[in-house]
């Protein structure tokens, strides 16, 4: 799958004091002239703080009013850390809705928060909060130029293979910070007879990088790439819905098609169950709910597989929202952790609001399908009060299997 | 309107006072980067992007209580400095867009429900609630609240109060003013009044003391701030009932438009009809349109809603009138498509052509005169008579999108209507003199809509550049703008609220 952005024009740098490019004052113009303004009636941060300058049409009218020198740049450093990079806008935003099939066009916050985030980096302008993503970014590049071994020990005792048709890729926030997320994923595999391989050393694809130097990611997603090949790759698993998006939207855009197969674990995981070859032993007796990761669910349109594999859980009871309307929720990461890091107090907010609604349909669980959600709804629960456990959907999974992670 | 001299009002600089402000509502509601002024320049009417530095305010702020409201019109009213209120920037009057600069007040963070009464069926709500939200709280226990702009999804009650709205489902359920029993409002110097049908905050009438909750209804920002408002609510409909009928002809499409209106049917949301030019304008975009058989003209729809027996029996009314009339029912697809896309779909800006067939991004703008039955046909014609006038002369800067008739209500479907002709206008490429252009056709617009004895505005408000002079000087001039002049330097002698708004500096002339 390819998810691609067309925008080229996103590509030409803003500068102070340089004019903004005609296609881009078009671009913005686009969402000003829709004044329909639903990108910020379901945005999490706007529901949070009520300040419509960070919504969709609050940051195409900044760019806008800038091209119109009715904006100074240098006051922008904190215009477009309030957007969480979750994509509703875009979905929402008529121009997508009506224009997108018959024009061929529609709006692409997303990319244009990510362009302008990098921006205004280059020149210095930083929003309030970056020290703790500068050091995450600095963490993640010494783990890629750090050892193999420390990048795979998360699968000590797992003994995968390093080479074969289908290669699970883990990301450095699984390797380090959520590790019972990939042993669940192998340990499930393993279980289906279809044990995957893992790379000895996977490059960088830190969200926070993307945000501030591509060049930079780029060298990470190009090494990626090759040594996928090298390990013989002809499907590739995902185990982090943010990198997902990144493997099916990013690295064909700049890359060109892959010369592998992208899959969620989800998705694979589901096949193994239609397929009779993962079998469940343990029932799951509780109340649950999903919450979509922002980046499957409203980035690349994947909701269907996580609903499947939780009907067919055994015992389990599940009332779960439709994926339009979690199109308004976000656990408060953000697809690049950076908003969480930057803004944590409206992170919580967001986090709470999405626990609450969990709390209405009276789940005990909140399901999840991303190592960023169940640390952050872990957090949430922890400072709130809300009884609600957050669990990852490969721990159950793993659970009714009777395997232990 | 000519350009306003604001000179001898000797305004104070809002720029000199942050701080005070900041010590009210907190440092991080009072926005003075120039982006976040800039962007709350526009509402959404056209916007003269030429010179968009004119209306850039000198400061944002984001009161959270009555009490800062208040504080923050003191501290206004103190040093002269002018205040906007700015709710969703919805409004088409440009009600929120500030000609004096100063400060706007930006309203939605003020978005708490309050009450939820399920007995005396009233919602207590601040005023930056929107309806979409409002709803799904209510329709837990069972409540509704009628009011249905075409902003449905992101305009907010203060606004809606402050533009006196209309409402799609008006005919049926009322517009925003019918549907207020009482509110708190923040004077111009501060103080905070009540409001309502008499004394009682819940009571939908009373005849005690003068009307003056409709006051505060349209004002657009002139008079006050509402900060509370209790809300009329109505019973959740069972069922709904959309349907679409094709037509021949406009005289076909019409004359059900009436037959619908004065059939009687009580459970009716609205009747709307969409003339040559509206659907024509529709096809240009055949994936987002349900394709029309190519004989279809015009369309008339209606909308039922209520209990199961009361729609049901009023949809074989329908079906039979329109079959009497003429009409093609269009089918459910047809009808249930636009019923849940009808809040947004056509006013999409790549609709937009130039003469040579190729796509120009414009800005949706619909005027909203209200219209007589008897002279409706003469009246949609001639819009497109002059709005296609402004067209050839000058293209790639506007187009004409068609008319809609809405019944006008509230709670009737017959005499007058919503005859609103849909105008984009390509605002990146405004210059001076299109953007007179652009003011000329307003006038040409509002004046013969007063020679076919319809009212200027039946939806947004008079008071846009263009044609505020004609509803000021012609439409109001027989004691109704003197009364108004009267009652703004009454209760704000500093002029500090939205200055210029409505000519209103003329009371202060003498």
């Amino acid at each position: 799958m390819e998810i691609l952005s067309y925008k080229k024009f996103y590509d030409d740098p803003i500068q102070k004091g340089k004019p903004v490019a005609k296609t881009m004052e078009t671009d913005c113009y686009a969402v000003f002239a829709c004044r329909h303004k639903f990108c910020r009636e379901w945005c999490p941060d706007y529901v949070a703080e009520r300040n419509e300058s960070y919504s969709s049409y609050g940051m195409h009218t900044s760019l806008l009013a800038l091209s119109r020198g009715q904006a100074k740049l240098e006051e922008m450093g904190n215009e477009f850390i309030h957007c969480l990079e979750c994509g509703q806008c875009e979905l929402k935003c008529p121009n997508t809705m009506f224009g997108g099939d018959f024009y061929k066009y529609s709006t692409t916050t997303v990319d244009l928060v990510r362009k302008m985030r990098r921006d205004l980096y280059a020149q210095g302008i930083k929003y309030d909060g970056i020290e703790e993503v500068e050091k995450t970014i600095e963490e993640h590049k010494q783990y890629d130029a750090g050892a193999d071994a420390e990048l795979t020990s998360w699968a000590e005792g797992l003994d995968l293979p390093r080479k074969g048709d289908v290669v699970m890729y883990v990301d450095y926030y699984n390797a380090f910070q959520t590790r019972e997320v990939p042993i669940a994923a192998a340990k499930i595999l393993k279980a289906a007879g279809a044990a995957p391989a893992i790379l000895d050393h996977p490059a960088i694809t830190t969200g926070e990088l993307l945000d501030t130097d591509l060049d930079a990611w780029l060298d990470g997603a190009k090494r990626n790439v090759e040594a996928l090949k090298a390990a013989g790759a002809k499907k590739v698993i995902l185990v982090n819905p943010h990198e997902y998006s990144y493997f099916v939207k990013e690295y064909p855009h700049y890359l060109g098609t892959l010369p592998f197969e992208v899959v969620y674990i989800t998705d694979y995981v589901n096949e193994l169950i239609k397929d009779g070859k993962i079998k469940f032993v343990k029932e799951f007796n509780k109340k649950v709910t999903y919450h979509d990761p922002c980046s499957l669910n409203k980035l690349c349109g994947n909701y269907q597989a996580p609903r499947e594999i939780i009907a067919a859980l055994p015992g389990v009871h599940a009332d779960i929202e439709d994926p339009v309307i979690q199109w308004k929720y976000c656990c408060g990461n953000g697809v690049s952790s950076a908003f969480r890091k930057a803004l944590p107090d409206i992170s919580y907010k967001i986090s709470t609001e999405r626990m609450e609604r969990a709390n209405d349909v009276g789940a005990e669980v909140l399901i999840v399908a991303c190592p960023h959600c169940k640390d952050m709804f872990a957090e949430t629960k922890t400072k709130s009060g809300i009884n609600i456990e957050p669990v990852h959907i490969l721990e159950i999974v793993a659970e009714c299997m009777g395997i232990e992670v | 309107m000519s350009k306003i001299d604001f000179s001898k009002f000797n305004y104070g600089n809002a720029s000199d006072h942050i701080k005070e402000l900041e010590d009210i509502v907190g440092k991080e509601n009072v926005l003075t980067n120039m982006h976040d002024r800039a962007m709350r320049a526009a509402s959404c009417a056209p916007f003269p992007m030429q010179r968009w530095g004119e209306h850039v305010p000198d400061v944002v702020v984001l009161p959270g209580s009555t009490e800062e409201v208040s504080a923050v019109m003191k501290l206004a009213d103190t040093y002269r400095l002018p205040v906007v209120p700015r709710g969703a920037g919805a409004g088409l009057a440009d009600g929120a867009h500030p000609l004096a600069k100063g400060i706007v007040l930006d309203m939605k963070r003020m978005s708490e429900i309050l009450e939820v009464d399920d007995v005396n069926r009233t919602a207590t709500v601040q005023p930056g609630v929107n309806m979409q939200e409002l709803n799904k709280v209510l329709e837990k226990v069972g409540m509704f609240f009628t009011d249905d702009p075409a902003s449905y999804g992101t305009s907010v009650i203060g606004g809606r109060i402050g533009t006196n709205g209309w409402s799609v489902g008006g005919a049926g359920g009322g517009h925003i003013a019918n549907l207020v029993c009482s509110m708190e409002v923040v004077l111009p110097d501060g103080e905070v009044i009540q409001v309502g049908k008499g004394g009682a905050k819940k009571c939908r009438n009373s005849s005690s003391g003068y009307r003056l909750l409709e006051l505060f209804f349209g004002h657009q920002g002139t008079l006050g701030v509402v900060t509370e408002i209790v809300l009329d609510c109505a019973p959740k409909p069972a069922c709904e009932f959309p349907s679409f009928f094709g037509f021949n002809s406009y005289e076909e499409a019409y004359e059900c438009l009436f037959q619908f209106g004065i059939s009687g049917i009580k459970c009716a949301v609205n009747y709307i009809m969409y003339d040559d030019e509206k659907i024509d304008f529709l096809r240009r975009d055949d994936e987002a349109w349900i394709p029309l058989p190519p004989n279809i003209k015009c369309a008339v729809m209606a909308t039922l809603a209520g209990t199961v027996g009361e729609v049901t029996a009023a949809k074989n009314q329908i079906l039979s009138i329109a079959k009497r009339m003429g009409g093609a029912y269009l089918g459910e697809e047809q009808a249930w498509g636009d019923w849940a896309t009808r809040h947004d779909r056509y006013h999409v800006a790549e609709h937009c052509r130039n003469k040579e067939g190729q796509v120009v991004l414009m800005s949706w703008h619909c005027e909203d005169n209200c219209m007589i039955h008897s002279n409706l046909p003469k009246f949609t014609h001639g819009l497109h008579d002059i709005v296609k006038k402004y067209v050839d002369k000058y293209d790639g800067i506007f187009n004409d999108a068609g008319c809609f008739i809405y019944g006008g209500g509230p709670y009737r479907t017959w005499g007058d209507y919503l005859a609103e002709v849909d105008v984009f206008l390509n605002e990146t490429a405004m210059t001076p003199e299109l953007w007179e252009a652009w003011l000329d056709m307003k006038r040409e617009i509002a004046d013969f809509t007063l020679d076919c004895e319809g009212s200027v505005s039946i939806c947004h408000g008079g008071c846009r550049e263009g044609d505020v002079d004609v509803v000021t000087d012609r439409e109001l001039a027989g004691g109704s703008f003197m009364l108004m002049k009267k009652i703004k330097k009454m209760l704000d002698p500093n002029n500090i609220m939205n200055p210029g708004k409505y000519n209103l500096q003329r009371a202060y002339e003498d």
